[in-house]
């Protein structure tokens, strides 16, 4: 018998790509009733998708800054051109 | 001609952080996302003449980044030949002849808000995104780091929706599998 595992997977990721036909959200809804590997495995990506989402918002909520170094640099190139250009 | 200054050490005390932090959320590089920074404020200097007044010159100085940042993922995608869209099929590592997991995925008990944040984990899900290969990490890392759409990777990386979705698939399906070696369940000993 082919497992329909590989398919599977690739429709567990493609979940938080696009929206899936009817039929593909039924073969795969139907493979998961059955199969707990790739109901582990989706849940997995449920997992990881929480922890990105998550870190995104992190970031936002951080203020990068240049360092005091970077914007001295960038100083430095902005005023050579400016010289280089007169 | 609108009243903005046409003076580039005032473009970076007025929009440096802000560009450097959209430079950040895209290349994940402190040092390319200065100098992304600094050849932008160069370019935007050069360019002033070009500036219509349409809009602030704070969306003028983005657009003139997003350029940069496009042409440079574009060139490192060239200098590493990922362009070419055949990379070997990976899924065999995952997946027998017959279709079914070599390795079966176990399930994974952890709370996503605190893996969040423990720096451990960072290091780890950030050591296992290095290890995918090029094409894989860098759409991999536009689309869950930097969380941008399809439509902005596939116009970015010049690669169709379809072969992104197997991108992102086959990034997903090594990472999950080294995750599972580095942190639920493998080396870290309990």
């Amino acid at each position: 018998m082919k497992h329909f595992c590989k398919e599977a997977s690739q429709l567990a990721s493609d979940l938080f790509e696009r929206n899936l036909t009817f039929v593909e959200r039924l073969r795969l809804r139907m493979h998961l009733a059955i199969c707990d590997m790739c109901r582990n495995y989706s849940s997995n990506l449920s997992l990881l998708n929480n922890i990105f989402s998550g870190t995104r918002d992190q970031a936002k909520e951080d203020e990068t800054c240049l360092s005091d170094e970077d914007r001295k640099q960038i100083e430095i190139a902005l005023d050579q051109a400016a010289h280089h250009h007169h | 001609m609108s009243k903005e200054t046409s003076n580039p050490q005032t473009w970076l005390t007025d929009h440096g952080d802000y560009l450097f932090r959209y430079a950040i959320s895209r290349l994940r590089n402190d040092e390319l996302a200065k100098d992304m920074v600094q050849e932008t404020l160069l370019a935007a200097w050069r360019g002033w003449d070009n500036f219509a007044g349409k809009s602030s010159v704070r969306t003028w100085l983005v657009g003139i980044l997003k350029h940069k940042i496009t042409d440079h993922i574009r060139k490192e995608i060239r200098d590493r030949r990922l362009a070419e869209a055949v990379e070997s099929d990976p899924t065999s590592a995952w997946f027998g002849a017959d279709g079914k997991w070599l390795e079966a995925p176990r399930a994974w008990k952890e709370n996503p808000e605190e893996l969040c944040e423990s720096e451990q984990f960072q290091q780890v899900l950030q050591g296992c995104i290095e290890k995918l290969p090029d094409k894989q990490q860098v759409v991999f890392q536009m689309r869950e780091l930097t969380g941008e759409d399809t439509e902005t990777i596939c116009n970015e990386v010049e690669i169709s929706p379809t072969h992104l979705h197997v991108l992102i698939h086959r990034a997903r399906l090594a990472l999950r599998s080294c995750l599972d070696h580095h942190w639920f369940g493998g080396t870290r000993s309990q």
